[in-house]
């Protein structure tokens, strides 16, 4: 079943298109990424589909329910986290997760609390105010307080922007662990290399989508610098990112006695999307 | 209404964890009447000044209430708590709601201050009933107040903007409602203006206690307008406070 389906989703600002016709769906318990520049539209997005954005035209269904029409019976069941942090700066990290939570009726909303808390390696910071905290630690807290009512679809916008790699890494292993128990994971970023965690990719730019692919496809879709030193003679070859295409570049070689090394340079996640969006920017100049 | 005591709780511990922001909303309007104090002290002692000073007292509150309320609304928007809050399955009458109440403990405590203040400093020697009623008087109008800033704040995208909400409400309320002088001599117009705002009645009813032949009878209506202001711009607030962009 789809946990979220979009069609003919658009939006403007005025002049600004900020999403263009857009349709997809989102299978769920997948975790679903939403890679983008600036102002591709990712956070217009994830607003309509928790209902805080009205769109101009199309529809979208979220746990197949309207986002808009059927908003009570929807909120229980989303977790979202915004792009800033949004919590109250005078409240501690607890009462800030406790407010947020108690709205959903969460039975041990307090034993919940202080799990996350500890996961979230807040429990020492845990009643302090907000105020006193840095810019990742408000983006913990903030992530607490959309996961703490045990949602069935979680919306994020950028959670590990300001988060350091170790936090980030340990972030990505609950989000996997949450998919592999049936939530939902639709997650923003602009840190390519985020997009290798996700099981599928949309990437948007001006509010339109560009590709929709597993990033192994992703990946596929990169070239390969093939370096081969032939008695010291170096000899290169590009070829596309698949393991048929490497076998077969080998074969030319024959790899000899004297092939003392194969050296291989494949586009990375961050070019390939990058060059994907820069072929479009080329094709609407020309 | 569980909902409503949750925001109104939340809102009460944000105040609470603001200590700056507490004793200032409470010291200030005393400083301010203390001046006033020092003002009248320099008026010839001919003149009654006695009956402006507890319609004084009241506008001080209604004044800090509705800014202190509004700009707290909008900050919340500009965060993006409020959006939160609505996501999180809060409706738009609990947050409503729960402003108001999370308020009327700070109102109360304004009002109890700055009453206890006024017939302290000015030797006012009224009744219980007349501090009582006095007091229901300066409470129901800091209720108003919390409407008003709550109405006002869903203009405003940030903080900045409540403030040319302040010579176009509050202003007038100076003027126009008899806080200072009679309105009788005052235009036609001008004496419509100053009937539109809410401040008019809380004077009205306070003026009217202070008499010696006070009858509970002869303000009922004016009571009965104040309460209306206070449903009345609880349906404005809850239609122009918007759930989406
Ligand atoms: N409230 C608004 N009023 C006017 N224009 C807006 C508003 N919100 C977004 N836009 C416009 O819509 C477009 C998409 O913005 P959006 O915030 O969705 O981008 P984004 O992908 O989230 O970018 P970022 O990575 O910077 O967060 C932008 O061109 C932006 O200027
Ligand atoms: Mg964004």
């Amino acid at each position: 079943m789809n946990a979220i389906e979009i069609v003919n989703l658009s939006k403007n600002f005025g002049k600004i298109g900020a999403l263009n016709r857009m349709s997809l769906d989102v299978p769920e318990g997948t975790i679903y990424g939403l890679v983008g520049p600036n102002g591709s539209g990712k956070t217009t997005l994830i607003k309509a589909l928790v209902g805080s954005l009205r769109p101009n035209s199309g529809f979208a269904k979220v746990l197949g329910l309207d986002p808009l029409k059927d908003k009570w019976e929807l909120r229980k069941q989303i977790g979202y986290m915004p792009q800033s942090p949004a919590l109250y700066d005078d409240l501690s990290a607890r009462d800030n997760i406790l407010f947020f939570g108690k709205e959903q009726n969460v039975p041990d909303l307090h034993q919940k609390t202080d799990e996350i808390l500890s996961f979230a390696e807040l429990t020492n910071r845990a009643d302090d105010a907000v105020r006193t905290f840095s810019g990742g630690m408000k983006k913990r807290v903030s992530l607490c307080c959309a996961l703490v009512h045990n949602p069935k679809i979680i919306f994020l916008d950028e959670p590990t922007a300001a988060l350091d790699p170790y936090l980030k890494m340990l972030f990505w292993i609950l989000f996997r662990k949450l998919a592999q128990s049936g939530v939902t994971i639709f997650v923003s970023t602009h840190q390519m290399d985020e997009a290798m965690l996700c099981d599928k990719v949309t990437i948007l730019r001006n509010g339109e989508i560009l590709a929709v692919d597993t990033p192994r496809n992703i990946l596929h879709r990169g070239k390969t610098k093939l370096k081969i030193f032939d008695n010291h003679e170096e000899k290169t070859a590009v070829i596309d990112s698949t393991s048929e295409n490497l076998a077969d570049e080998l074969k030319k070689f024959g790899l000899e006695k004297n092939i003392s090394s194969v050296e291989l340079q494949p586009d990375t996640i961050e070019d390939i999307i990058l060059s994907i969006i820069r072929k479009k920017e080329k094709e609407e100049k020309s | 209404m569980r909902h409503t005591f949750i925001i109104g709780r939340r809102v009460l511990a944000q105040l609470k964890g603001d200590t700056r922001f507490l004793v200032l909303s409470v010291i200030a309007p005393l400083i301010i009447i203390y001046f006033l104090k020092l003002l009248f002290d320099t008026f010839p002692p001919l003149v009654e000044v006695k009956s402006f000073t507890i319609p004084i007292s009241a506008f001080i509150v209604h004044f800090l209430s509705f800014i202190l309320c509004a700009i707290l609304l909008v900050q919340e928007r500009t965060r993006g708590t409020l959006e939160r809050m609505m996501i999180s399955g809060f409706s738009k009458t609990a947050i409503i709601g729960g402003y108001t109440l999370g308020y009327f403990g700070l109102a109360t405590v304004q009002a109890i201050t700055v009453l206890a203040e006024s017939i302290w400093l000015f030797n006012l020697n009224y009744d219980t009933k007349t501090v009582v009623l006095l007091f229901m008087v300066i409470w129901l109008l800091a209720i108003v107040s919390v409407m008003l800033g709550i109405f006002i704040s869903t203009f405003a995208k940030h903080e900045a903007q409540v403030f040319p909400f302040i010579p176009l409400i509050i202003l007038p309320s100076v003027f126009l409602t008899g806080l200072v002088i009679s309105p009788d001599g005052l235009p036609v117009w001008a004496q419509i203006i100053g009937k539109c705002l809410p401040l008019h009645y809380a004077v009205n009813i306070i003026h009217e206690i202070i008499k010696p032949e006070y009858k509970l009878t002869d303000t009922l209506v004016d009571f009965g307008i104040l309460t209306g202001y206070i449903f009345g711009l609880l349906v404005l607030a809850s239609l122009s406070l918007r759930e989406t962009e």
